[in-house]
């Protein structure tokens, strides 16, 4: 009798071995298929449900926070409570369509660390904290708010740095997107609604879109001048109403159309406040592109800016400039090859502001744990010397002026000694992209920024720096200086 | 391995029952409470009670058997405790309940067989019989009648019985303590006409098959099995019925023409089922085609095979998957939520552990030399490991799905009930035919 049950017994442990062969299938050959399905919704789950860490602005206004989800108390909801205002620094974790900005940068930091329970133990027994950790981030909600508010409809970037310590106190991107509207079940139908949209929401126009500055690239052409003593504020220049560009038939001519002085010459402090095109195509290829590109690089150009995401490198291609003395001449205008976000124009004048020093970029302030103990505190080492103090104090003097009498009168602020360039460059089909870079007060500057507006049929043909930017920019700086102690 | 060891066994096994409470509460974010401490004193209570039990009554019966069934409850346990907080249910507080009455009743027939034997079942076989055949119509009483044991549908199936006792009810699956009176009946009935079976055969080729006579009981059986079918809805219970009896009918003579008219007589009936009954068409196109039939029949399926394959290798982690998408997880698909949560680690473990069972218990069917012994032993292991490939099996679409509750492992207080006399059994008779 034993015969048949051994029998018997061999079938029942090759449907043992069936049973395991099947679960080897499923859970090891073809685990990744069933993973990936779309109909499958655990992954995407096993992130969405859990807690992140909070964000912090400086001045204590929470930016991004997870909240109990109310259907589900053990699973919590992302929140944005500032909306577009922070969208592109704050960025977006969604299960469905990825993650950007500081929630991408600092995931490691925000994610809850609660996740395999074996090594969960092992952290607790280490005394280490499961629970997310949390950033206190530099800007200052109120200007942030203004900034994005002063934008309006217009297409552009605002960043406002500390030229002290290089902490941005704003960034913002026009138009922006509700960072919340990308976390739920149609969040893949939004993104491509915001994808197609032809005005680019989801270009972060502050920090990670580079254009041609313009004029406002004149500040770095004069400090190299200055700082290399090829110039000073009094060495005159001639005054044509056209400067040939050597080498070719194109001249270069001024923004009104005439002389910039009176037609026989110009020193450097007049064609700085009157940003006159011809004196600085001369300069330029006086100077010569590598001299103007040691400062330029000094100031952030060129180099690869430590920042939260990648930042595109702000352009002065000194090799080809070398070679073509004409695209050198128009560079000196900041058009042509050179290209900034103005995250990098508004270092250019912060260095001007910190004596001459470029300070690095950076918007995190601190990591603290949810106990609101500090676990890391970020206190970025400056880039570098850009300038000369000396060459620094000359430009701040040449950039007063521009406020108290030339093109850039219009960011002038009652009570408040205010610096800054302006710069119109030439944007797509013809339109004007305004720019403004300045900083305040001029005595002790706790303000550096750049304004920028990409050109657009609403911003019209006729749209300058010292009419657009410079504006939004005094009342930016009115708004800092009132709340600064 | 010791009586000892078997000791120190369990006592680990209630505290992987404690331990894995734990861990499901710590990644829910609860704080450790007091269903820790119930869980690891329920499993200690409850299988330790066994293990004394067979200290007393049946101290020479094998030490290997009641580790890995402790080991088997407890991953079942804390899969249960786990879906609870999800579903917000309290079956784990139920089954707990159900683990200290499955172990006292187990303790109750090594008590009561020790002052007999085993073989009483042999002697009173028809009463054994008549016993079960009630207990599995009872679900075929009326649903609606004053009379406090009613029958109950659940999920479609007619399988439940409840008793309104006035201030509560209970529910049971009567099937669950029948199959054990089926399987000792027939091993009474097969030891008794052993001879007559094996003699009366006649040749037709290689395969050696039975008098026509002697087709009998399997048609009978077979003829029982279609009408649970049919009149209980319920594949699961049915097949169990038929297989194990066909199974034990051929261990009994070693007539290959018993698998040969069993497997043909199963087929028609599967054949007619799957064209008469269209919960039966459900079960066989979600085996079939579970992620073209998505939305409907074979969503269950599809969403275990989810489960399982985002388990993958190590498993979400105790408590943090989602095996609480799965329809049914702690009764039909427990074994697709270890997966989840335990990976690939874990089902293996459970394959182990079952193979590991099944083996010990076919192992003392080998060792009996009494004839009914070794027929009940190997019947009573026929059943278990039958049942755990069907449901298995189901789960992980090898066969349709049968629903039929994965021994030890579901939530089920009556599965757990008969499951634990089952294993009762094997103890007893494993003492008593230790040399």
């Amino acid at each position: 009798m034993n015969g048949p049950v051994r029998r018997l017994s061999i079938g029942l442990f090759t449907g043992f071995f069936a049973l395991l062969l099947a679960v080897t299938w499923i859970q090891v050959i073809h685990a990744d298929a069933l993973k990936a399905d779309p109909r499958n919704s655990r992954p995407a789950l096993s992130e969405r449900g859990k807690e992140r860490g909070l964000m912090v602005t400086i001045d204590g206004t929470v930016v991004a926070r997870s909240v109990e989800d109310p259907e589900d108390p053990r699973s919590f909801v992302r929140e944005y409570p500032e909306g577009e205002v922070f969208a592109h620094v704050v960025g977006y974790n969604s299960f469905l369509v990825g993650s950007s900005g500081l929630e991408n940068a600092y995931a490691q930091e925000l994610r809850s660390k609660r996740d395999l329970t074996i090594s969960d133990l092992v952290t607790v027994i280490l005394g280490r904290d499961l629970r997310p950790e949390s950033l206190e981030i530099t800007p200052d909600a109120e200007l942030q708010r203004a900034a994005y508010a002063a934008l309006g409809d217009l297409k552009g970037g605002i960043v406002a740095l500390d030229p002290r310590t290089g902490a941005v106190l704003a960034a913002v991107s026009s138009p922006s997107f509700d960072p919340e509207s990308l976390l739920g079940g149609d969040a893949a139908a939004v993104w491509e609604g915001l994808l197609a949209d032809p005005n680019g929401p989801l270009l972060d126009r502050a920090t990670r879109e580079i254009y041609p500055p313009g004029s406002s690239f004149k500040t770095v052409v004069a400090a190299a001048a200055i700082d290399t003593g090829e110039a000073d504020l009094n060495t005159e220049f001639p005054d044509p109403v056209e400067f040939p560009l050597p080498g070719s038939s194109a001249t270069i001519s001024n923004a009104g159309g005439g002389v910039c002085n009176d037609g026989q010459s110009i020193n450097l402090l007049q064609a700085f406040v009157v940003s006159c095109n011809t004196t600085f195509a001369d300069l330029s290829i006086r100077l010569g592109a590598e001299d103007i590109g040691i400062t330029a690089e000094a100031l952030g150009f060129n180099t690869e800016i430590p920042f939260p995401w990648t930042v595109p490198e702000a352009a002065y291609p000194v090799d080809v400039l070398a070679e073509d003395p004409a695209a050198l001449g128009q560079s000196g205008i900041g058009e042509r090859d050179v290209r900034a976000a103005p995250l990098h124009m508004a270092m250019v004048a912060a260095a001007v502001a910190n004596d001459g020093i470029t300070p690095t970029p950076y918007l995190v302030n601190r990591i603290f744990d949810a106990d609101g103990n500090t676990v890391e505190t970020f206190e970025p080492s400056p880039m570098g010397r850009a300038m000369a103090p000396a060459t620094a104090e000359v430009m701040v003097q040449m950039m007063e002026r521009v406020v108290t009498e030339g093109t850039g009168r219009n960011a002038a602020v009652p009570g408040v000694r205010v610096a800054g360039k302006t710069g119109t460059s030439m944007g797509p089909e013809g339109l004007p992209n305004p720019w403004f870079i300045g900083f305040a007060p001029v005595d002790d500057p706790t303000i550096a920024l750049a304004v920028f507006l990409e050109a657009s049929p609403e911003l019209g043909e006729s749209a300058s720096g010292g009419g657009v930017a410079a504006p939004i920019a005094g009342e930016l700086i009115r708004l800092w200086v009132e709340r600064s102690p | 391995m010791t009586r000892n060891t078997e000791g120190a066994t369990i006592v680990a096994a209630s505290v992987l029952a404690g331990f894995g409470v734990t861990l499901v509460n710590f990644a829910q974010e609860r704080s450790i409470d007091a269903q820790t401490a119930l869980t690891f004193l329920v499993f200690l209570i409850g299988f330790g009670g066994i293990h004394l039990a067979v200290r007393a009554f049946a101290p020479k019966a094998t030490p290997l058997l009641l580790g890995p069934v402790t080991a088997l409850t407890a991953l079942g346990f804390f899969q249960i405790y786990r879906l609870d907080l999800a579903t917000e249910s309290s079956r784990a507080g139920l089954q707990r309940w159900w683990i200290l009455i499955a172990a006292g009743l187990a303790c109750l027939t090594l008590v009561l067989l020790n002052r007999t034997s085993v073989s009483i079942l042999r002697r009173y076989r028809n009463i054994t019989l008549l016993v079960s055949v009630v207990l599995i119509l009872l679900p075929n009483l009326p649903t609606d009648w004053g009379f406090p044991l009613r029958g109950l549908e659940v999920n479609g199936s007619r399988l439940w019985v409840l008793l309104d006792i006035g201030f509560t009810t209970f529910q049971f699956q009567p099937a669950e303590i029948a199959k054990l009176g089926l399987v000792a009946y027939v091993a009474g009935y097969l030891a008794d006409h052993q001879r007559a079976l094996r003699e009366a055969r006649r040749h037709i080729g290689p395969i050696a098959f039975p008098e026509p006579r002697q087709l009998i009981p399997l048609l009978i059986t077979w003829g029982v099995s279609v009408l649970i079918l049919i009149s209980q809805r319920d594949l699961g219970a049915s097949l169990l019925l038929f297989v194990g009896f066909v199974l034990l009918l051929y261990a009994a003579t070693g007539t290959t023409g018993y698998l040969v008219a069993g497997g043909f007589l199963g087929l028609i009936a599967g054949v007619a089922s799957y064209l008469a009954f269209d919960h039966v068409q459900r079960r066989v196109i979600a085996w079939l085609a579970p992620f073209e039939h998505y939305e409907d029949e074979g969503f269950q399926i599809a969403q275990g095979l989810f489960a399982m394959g985002t388990g993958s290798l190590s498993g979400a982690g105790p408590g943090l998957g989602r095996p609480d998408l799965i329809p049914n997880a702690s009764t039909d698909f427990i074994f697709a939520a270890v997966g989840e949560e335990l990976g690939f680690a874990g089902t293996v473990s459970v394959l182990a552990l079952f193979a590991l069972t099944v083996a010990v218990g076919l192992g003392i069917a080998f060792r009996s030399r009494d004839t009914f012994r070794k027929l009940l032993a190997a019947g009573l292991t026929f059943v278990l490991a039958v049942q755990t490939i069907l449901i298995i099996g189901g789960i992980v679409r090898i066969v349709p799905l049968t629903g039929i509750t994965l021994p030890f492992m579901s939530y089920g207080g009556s599965a757990l009930v008969g499951n634990l006399i089952l294993i009762a059994l094997l103890l007893r008779i494993s003492h008593e035919e230790a040399p």
